[in-house]
C-alpha cells in the first residue's frame, strides 16, 4: 500500500481517469476488421520500428560498406534473414494498409465536415509513408535500388522552379554521392519515423477529439447497443489482426525472403530499372507521359488529394445528395490498379 | 447511395487491389529471383532458330536443355547466329534452308566476340597444337603408338574375338585420345581419294577463313544429304590448340562448355583440371593441396560463382581459383579479363630449364641470351606479368608478403635450375655430342630417365613451387629430382661413358665423364662425393 500510495503522489493520474480515457465508447462497426485498417499501419509502424532498430545494430551506411552490411545481416547474423524480410514484407503491407484505410474513409466520406483536417494529416501521413519507403529501398545499395535512388533524383529535379534544388537537398550533392546514403539513413530512421510519430499522435487525437464516425448499420435492429467498450474488446479485435499479420509476416519472410542483388554499379546501367512496387503508378505514369507535364500532373493529382475534403464539401453544399466522391474514388483506385499491374507485367 | 451499397464498392475494390497486390508480389518475387541467379531466365527462341529447337529438341534434347540453360538464350543468341556459315566455307552444307557448319570455330566466336578471340589467338592456350612437332607426340605417335608413312596404320597380329570388324590398328589411336584431347587436333575432312584435307590443304584466307585452294574443296567427301565428312582421327575434338579448317587456332569450348557455355563452370577449377592434371603438370592438384584450394573447397558457397560479373575484391573474396589469377577481372584491374593466361606468368616452367617471359612483339617467350639482343625484342617483360599478377595478389596480401613470396619462388627455380636443370642438360648434350647416345628419342634408359626429371618431377617441383603446395615443391617434386639425378642419371650416364671407353671411344667416353666429374666437384653436388668416400 505505502509503495502505492508512493507512488500515486508522484504520479497523480487515478485509475479511473485512466479506464476514462482508454474506454472511450467505439461504434459498433468498427467490430469489423475492414475498419480497423487505421489500427493496422500503425500496428505495422510498431513492427517497423522494432525490426528497424534491430537491423540498424548492423547496417553500415556508405557506398563502401552498405551492401556488405546487408549482406552480413541476411546471411550471417543470427536471424538477420528473418528480420530484413518481416521489415521488407512489414512495409508491403503498411503500405497497403494506409492506402486500404484510405480507401475505406473516402468511400464512407470519413473525412468530411469536421473531419477534413484529419485527412490532411492522414496524407501528410501517406507521403511519410511513401518516402520512408523510398529511402529504405535505397538503403540496400542493391543495383535496382541505387538506380532507383538515381532515377528518383532526376524526376525530382524536373520539377520546375525548385526541382534542381530538391534533387540536390535528397542526393547531398548534384548527383549520386558518397553522403547521399547516410542522408537516406538518417531520413529513413531519425526524421521520417519522427515526424510520423508527431503527425499519428495529431491523427489519433483528432479521431478522440471527434470521435469515430457513426453509421447507420443496416445490419443493426433497433435497441441494440450502438457502442462498445475499447478495452478489453476494441483492442482484442486489434490484437487478433496483428496476430494474424505476424503469422502472415513470418510466412511470407520464409517462403519468400528478402533476396540479394548484384551490388550497385554506377558504372553499369541495368537492363531493367524497377523502384519500389508503390512507385509503380508514378513510374507508369511519368513513362507514359513527357517529363514535366508529367511531374506537374502528378503533383496536381497529390494536390487534388490534399483538398478533397473541401473540394467535395463545395459540391455537397451545392448539390447535398451528390456521391460525385464515390465516382472519382473507383476511377482513381481502377487507374492506380492498373498502372500498378501494367508497370509490374511489362520490363520497361 | 445507401452504406451497404458503398461497402460492396469498398469490398470489391479492395479485393481487386489486394488481388492487384497479389500479382505485383508475384512479379516482383520473381524479378528478384533472377537478379540473385536463383531462377532460370524466361528464354524465347529467336524466330530464325525456331525450326532448329523443335527438331533437335526431339533428336538431340540435351542440346537444348543446355542452351536453354545459357546466357546466348537468355540473350537471345540461338543456334544459327553460332552455327551459320558462307557458302564458300570448307566444312559449310546446307541444312533444313540454311548454310550452317557443325564446329563453331573461335574465328566464328569473334563475330561478336572479337577482343576475347584475339587475347586467346595471342595466348600461349592456342599454340597448345605446336604439339604435333614436339617430343610429347613423337612419345605417343612413336613410342606408344605407331606412325609409319603418317596414316600410322598397321596390321593386327591377330584376330580380336567377337570384332571381326577391327581390321587395321591406328597406331595414332593414343595421340588421338589421349595429347590432341587437351592440345587440340588438325582438323581435317575426308577427302574423295582416300586422303585427308586440313588447313595446310585448304589455304585459308587469313580474314574470312575461307579455303583458297579451291581445287581441295572440290575433293571434300560428302555423304548423300551433301554434308562434308569429318575425318573421325581428329574429331570430334575440343583441344585449346585445335588446328581449324578456317586456319584459327584452339576451341573456345575447351573452356566454355557447349551448348550453355556456363561462365559459372569456367570459373571452377575443375573446368582447367580436365588438362592441367598428372604427372607431368599437376597444376589441379597442387592448387588442391595450397592453401588457396583449400579456402575454395570450404566456401565455394561464398564465391557468387553464378554472378554476372565476377570482378574479384568486388563480387566476391572468398578464395581465388584458376580463373581468379590468371584470367579474371580484379578490383585494381578495373575488372579487366584476359583469354591470354600468359599476362599474368613470369616464368614458364614448361621447358627443362625454367625461364623468364620476356615475350616478344608476337607473343612468343624470347629464347635469346644476349642481354642487349633481348632487351631489343623484349615487347611485354616478365617483370610486367608478375606486376599484374600480383595485382591480383594483393587484394588479400600485403606488398611485403607477396614480394617475399615471389622472392621464395625464385630463389626455387634458380635452385632446380641451377642444381639439376642446368646440368642434366649438359650431361645429355655431352652424350649427344660424342655419339654415345643415338639420336632417335626415348631408345635409351637414360633419355627416359632425363624426361622423367625435368618434364615430371621438374616440372612438379616447379609448379608445386608456384602454388604453394608444399609437398609438391619438395617430396612429389624436388626430393624425386635429386633422387633421379644422383641414383639414376648420374650412375647411367657413367655407366655409358665407361662402356664407350671399354668399346673403343675412349676419348668420347672420357670427355663425358669430365662433364660428369665437373658437375659432381661443385658445392653443391660435393656432399655425395664426401659420403661416397666415406664408405
Amino acid at each position: 500500500m505505502a509503495i502505492r500510495a508512493w507512488l500515486k503522489e508522484r504520479v497523480p493520474v487515478s485509475g479511473d481517469d485512466l479506464r476514462a480515457l482508454t474506454n472511450e465508447p467505439v461504434p459498433k462497426h468498427l467490430k469489423r476488421w475492414w475498419f480497423c485498417l487505421g489500427g493496422t499501419p500503425a500496428y505495422l509502424f510498431v513492427v517497423q520500428i522494432i525490426t528497424g532498430i534491430l537491423l540498424a545494430f548492423n547496417y553500415q551506411p556508405s557506398p563502401s560498406t552498405a551492401y556488405e552490411s546487408v549482406r552480413y545481416i541476411t546471411e550471417e547474423a543470427s536471424f538477420g534473414w528473418y528480420l530484413r524480410s518481416i521489415h521488407k514484407w512489414a512495409a508491403t503491407f503498411m503500405v497497403a494498409a494506409v492506402i486500404l484505410h484510405q480507401m475505406r474513409v473516402f468511400f464512407t466520406g470519413g473525412y468530411r465536415k469536421p473531419r477534413e483536417l484529419n485527412w490532411v494529416i492522414g496524407m501528410f501521413l501517406l507521403l511519410c509513408t511513401l518516402m520512408v519507403g523510398f529511402t529504405g529501398y535505397s538503403l540496400v545499395f542493391e543495383q535496382l535500388s541505387y538506380w532507383g535512388a538515381t532515377v528518383g533524383g532526376n524526376i525530382t529535379e524536373s520539377v520546375p522552379l525548385i526541382g534542381p534544388f530538391l534533387k540536390r537537398m535528397m542526393l547531398g550533392g548534384d548527383a549520386y554521392n558518397e553522403r547521399t546514403l547516410s542522408r537516406f539513413f538518417i531520413l529513413h530512421a531519425a526524421i521520417l519515423p519522427t515526424l510520423m510519430v508527431l503527425l499519428l499522435v495529431i491523427h489519433v487525437a483528432f479521431l478522440r477529439l471527434h470521435g469515430v464516425t457513426e453509421f447507420e448499420d443496416p445490419d443493426e435492429k433497433d435497441g441494440d447497443s450502438k457502442t462498445f467498450n475499447f478495452w478489453p474488446d476494441h483492442v482484442m479485435t486489434e490484437l487478433k489482426i496483428g496476430l494474424v499479420l505476424m503469422i502472415l509476416l513470418s510466412a511470407l519472410a520464409t517462403i519468400f525472403p528478402a533476396a540479394m542483388g548484384p551490388q550497385a554499379d554506377p558504372l553499369t546501367t541495368p537492363e531493367v530499372i524497377k523502384p519500389e512496387w508503390f512507385f509503380y503508378v508514378t513510374f507508369r505514369w511519368l513513362k507514359l507521359f513527357p517529363g514535366t507535364a508529367a511531374v506537374l500532373s502528378m503533383g496536381f493529382i497529390v494536390f487534388v488529394m490534399f483538398l478533397w475534403p473541401f473540394i467535395d464539401g463545395f459540391i455537397r453544399r451545392r448539390r447535398p445528395k451528390s456521391e460525385i466522391s464515390v465516382y472519382v474514388g473507383i476511377v482513381a483506385v481502377l487507374v492506380i490498379i492498373t498502372l500498378t499491374v501494367w508497370e509490374a507485367l511489362v520490363a520497361h | 447511395m445507401t452504406l451497404r451499397t458503398k461497402q460492396i464498392i469498398i469490398t470489391v475494390l479492395a479485393l481487386l487491389f489486394l488481388a492487384s497486390l497479389i500479382v505485383v508480389q508475384f512479379e516482383e518475387i520473381n524479378r528478384r529471383k533472377q537478379e540473385a541467379g536463383l531462377t532460370e531466365h524466361v528464354i524465347t527462341v529467336p524466330e530464325n532458330s525456331k525450326r532448329c529447337v523443335e527438331c533437335h529438341v526431339e533428336q538431340t534434347p540435351g542440346i537444348i536443355a543446355h542452351w536453354r540453360g545459357s546466357t546466348h538464350a537468355e540473350k537471345g543468341v540461338g543456334c544459327v547466329e553460332c552455327h551459320q556459315a558462307d557458302e564458300k566455307d570448307a566444312d559449310s552444307f546446307r541444312h533444313e534452308g540454311y548454310v550452317i557448319a557443325t564446329v563453331v570455330t573461335p574465328l566464328d566466336c569473334s563475330r561478336c566476340h572479337k577482343t576475347e578471340f584475339d587475347e586467346f589467338e595471342r595466348s600461349h592456350h592456342a599454340k597448345a597444337g605446336n604439339i604435333l612437332e614436339s617430343l610429347d607426340n613423337r612419345l605417343a605417335e612413336v613410342v606408344e603408338g605407331f606412325r609409319g608413312d603418317g596414316s600410322g596404320i598397321f596390321n593386327p597380329h591377330s584376330p580380336t574375338p567377337g570384332r571381326a570388324d577391327l581390321k587395321d590398328v591406328n597406331g595414332l589411336a593414343s595421340a588421338m585420345v589421349g595429347c590432341k584431347q587437351c592440345h587440340g587436333s588438325k582438323m581435317a575432312l575426308l577427302s574423295s581419294d582416300g586422303t585427308s584435307l586440313t588447313q595446310d590443304d585448304f589455304k585459308p584466307d587469313p580474314k574470312t577463313g575461307q579455303p583458297t585452294n579451291l581445287n581441295a574443296v572440290g575433293r571434300i567427301l560428302r555423304d548423300a544429304r551433301g554434308r562434308p565428312k569429318f575425318d573421325p582421327k581428329t574429331w570430334p575434338n575440343t583441344g585449346i590448340g585445335r588446328l581449324n579448317l578456317d586456319g584459327s587456332r584452339g576451341s573456345c569450348t575447351a573452356c566454355h562448355s557447349r551448348h550453355d557455355f556456363s561462365p559459372r563452370r569456367a570459373r571452377q577449377p575443375e573446368n582447367c583440371g580436365k588438362c592441367h592434371l598428372g604427372p607431368d603438370h599437376p597444376q589441379k592438384e597442387i592448387y588442391e593441396e595450397s592453401k588457396h584450394g583449400i579456402a575454395y573447397r570450404d566456401l565455394k558457397h561464398k564465391m557468387n560463382l553464378d554472378s554476372k560479373s565476377w570482378v574479384l575484391g568486388k563480387d566476391y573474396s572468398a578464395a581465388p581459383t584458376c580463373a581468379t589469377c590468371h584470367m579474371s577481372g580484379n578490383l585494381r584491374n578495373n575488372g579487366k579479363v584476359t583469354h591470354d593466361p600468359g599476362e599474368r606468368i613470369s616464368w614458364t616452367n614448361r621447358p627443362p630449364l625454367s625461364m623468364a617471359m620476356d615475350t616478344d612483339i608476337n607473343h612468343r617467350v624470347i629464347k635469346e641470351k644476349d642481354p642487349e639482343k633481348r632487351r631489343a625484342l623484349v615487347h611485354d617483360s616478365w617483370m610486367q606479368k608478375r606486376q599484374r599478377m600480383q595485382e591480383v595478389c594483393s587484394h588479400c596480401h600485403t606488398p611485403d608478403y607477396v614480394t617475399s613470396f615471389y622472392k621464395q619462388y625464385d630463389d626455387f627455380l634458380q635452385l632446380y635450375n641451377e642444381k639439376f636443370g642446368k646440368p642434366g642438360q649438359q650431361i645429355m648434350k655431352a652424350l649427344r655430342a660424342n655419339k654415345l647416345i643415338s639420336k632417335p628419342q626415348f631408345d635409351e634408359e637414360i633419355e627416359w630417365t632425363w624426361f622423367y626429371l625435368w618434364h615430371h618431377e621438374g616440372r612438379r617441383a616447379r609448379h608445386g613451387a608456384s602454388m604453394m603446395a608444399p609437398d609438391y615443391a619438395h617430396w612429389h617434386g624436388m626430393y624425386e629430382v635429386a633422387e633421379r639425378f644422383y641414383m639414376e642419371m648420374i650412375p647411367q650416364a657413367r655407366e655409358i661413358a665407361e662402356h664407350a671407353k671399354k668399346d673403343g671411344k675412349a676419348k668420347e667416353g672420357q670427355a663425358v665423364l669430365d662433364v660428369i666429374n665437373a658437375i659432381l666437384a661443385r658445392p653443391e653436388h660435393k656432399w655425395q662425393a664426401t659420403a661416397k668416400v666415406g664408405k
